[in-house]
């Protein structure tokens, strides 16, 4: 089998076609302040970090700027959900979380540094709550999906997949050098009733 | 399903087994405030961690892969090599499946693994990055292999094991050997500290007493001894190895067992070595100008109050 060859780009490049740029406002600059995962029809996600304001513009893979509504946002679970009519961006296909075991490959594709639609890839650490002693003012009753995989400032919003490309959650922060996604089952919490 | 599916899934899913297997024999150590870090069940009732993980010599409890919590006990640790080794109940869960760390190339996939609560083991994944021979790090241990690595060593993933792709143990993480990289304490040195820990507590070290500093011989000197430099003897501790051989300040040491000395890496390579306490060494020494033959009976280094 010819792992070099083959590495994760049939995936990631599945992924990538789902992933978005963020920007705040109606007319938002072309650059992606954060990134979004088109989830289903003309609804996409991101984190409530990402999406500050009540309008917010996505652009999309093949670079047109598609202005949207924010219409749900959870600043607690750090999820913001944007209706952007007209974007016509394939839905990305979602995994459950829970279904994986430590050490699964898992990889996240996002803006880093601006760098648009970025793979960078690691394992499953855990899907809980945070261990004792990592520190989260808080918020450390809240499931994290955590993982060994590098995120920067411009992943916030976009996907962390398993290895066959499915979203299992969304990035959120680095606690402690770990990666922290929301799990795709309180993302699909903060959707109901916009599907 | 098309081929590159398949093959990630396949690899992903041989990951998450080597997690497992390992996994089951690794317990959380809670012997330090806040953090607690992971220990390998390296064999029946003993378990290894990182030395500076351990903050603690008493009180310290170790939680079980099903989540029960019970008492440890300090069996011994060492700076030197950042060691530290626990007794426990015996058959309280599997012992680790150790491999061959000599066997381990740059570019194999490795996971760094930790247990840090109730919930299952943690996971970091990169490859091996260097290789190498026998090293002296600088707390002062001698490690019987290099083995570098790019993984991220997390909080409270001190302790925790190098695994790889096939969930064998090649040795115990330190984030403490070597600033900004993961350094593996390999499977030798776990053995063989672990046994002189279990045995007294502490690793013993060779000790002659004497401070040294390199020198170089004047022609004459060096035409006489057929030598080129040495260890000049700057002072001497009382009643020490050095003093009780008769050595004296201002001899300087040119050979040890036959072998030239010109630095004070071979005298360490000896001094360091495992069981060197009782050994008698050779020196041949300058003294006023002349060649002398002195021999030394390793000592044990002395061992400061913690």
């Amino acid at each position: 089998m010819d792992m070099s060859g083959t590495f994760l780009s049939g995936p990631a490049e599945r992924l990538r076609a789902s992933v978005v740029g963020i920007a705040n406002g109606r007319r938002g600059r072309r650059a992606a302040g954060g990134a979004g995962i088109a989830w289903s029809g003309d609804l996409f996600v991101t984190s409530a970090h990402v999406a500050t304001a009540s309008h917010a513009t996505i652009v999309t893979p093949d670079g047109r700027a598609v202005p949207g509504e924010v219409v749900r946002r959870d600043a607690e679970r750090d999820i913001a959900v944007i209706r952007a009519p007209g974007a016509a961006v394939a839905a990305a296909v979602t995994g459950d979380p829970y279904a994986l075991r430590s050490g699964s490959l898992v990889f996240a594709v996002g803006h880093p540094f601006g760098v648009r639609d970025a793979v960078s890839v690691g394992v499953l650490q855990a899907v809980s709550r945070l261990p004792r002693g990592y520190g989260l003012n808080g918020k450390g009753a809240l499931v994290w999906v955590q993982a060994d995989v590098r995120l920067a400032p411009g992943n916030s919003g976009g996907p962390v997949a398993d290895a066959q490309g499915r979203v299992i959650g969304v990035a959120a922060m680095v606690v402690s050098g770990v990666a922290l996604a929301v799990p795709v089952p309180d993302v699909e919490r903060c959707l109901s009733g916009l599907t | 399903m098309t081929d590159d599916r398949t093959t990630l899934a396949t690899l992903s899913e041989q990951l998450a087994d080597a997690v497992a297997t390992a996994g089951a024999a690794l317990v959380a150590v809670h012997a330090r405030p806040r953090l607690p870090s992971t220990g390998v069940h390296w064999k029946d009732g003993v378990v290894v961690t990182t030395e500076a993980t351990v903050r603690r010599d008493d009180d310290i409890e170790v939680t079980l892969p099903d989540g029960r919590r019970i008492p440890a006990t300090l069996a011994g640790r060492d700076r030197g090599t950042d060691l530290a080794v626990l007794r426990i109940a015996p058959g309280s869960l599997p012992v680790a499946q150790l491999g061959d760390p000599v066997t381990l190339r740059p570019g194999h996939l490795v996971l760094a693994l930790a247990r840090l609560d109730e919930g299952g083991p943690r996971a970091a994944f990169g490859a091996v990055s260097a290789t190498g021979g026998k090293w002296r790090c600088w707390k002062g241990g001698e490690i019987d292999h290099w083995l570098q690595s790019d993984l991220d060593i997390y909080p409270g993933f001190g302790g925790g094991p190098l695994v790889d792709a096939a969930g064998r143990i090649h040795g115990v993480n330190s984030g403490g050997l070597s600033r900004a990289l993961a350094t593996t304490i390999p499977v030798g040195t776990v053995n063989r500290v672990m046994a002189q820990l279990l045995e007294r507590g502490y690793v013993a070290r060779g000790w002659i007493g004497a401070a040294m500093q390199p020198v170089q011989l004047d022609p004459t000197t060096r035409q006489r001894v057929k030598r080129d430099g040495g260890l000049l003897l700057l002072s001497l501790e009382p009643d020490a190895p050095a003093t009780r051989a008769g050595l004296l300040i201002g001899d300087i040491v040119v050979a040890i067992d036959g072998q030239s000395v010109d630095g004070f890496d071979q005298l360490l390579d000896v001094l360091g070595g495992g069981d060197v306490v009782g050994k008698k060494l050779k020196l041949e020494v300058v003294r006023a100008g002349q060649p002398v033959s002195v021999d030394v009976v390793i000592g044990e280094r002395p061992r400061r109050g913690r």
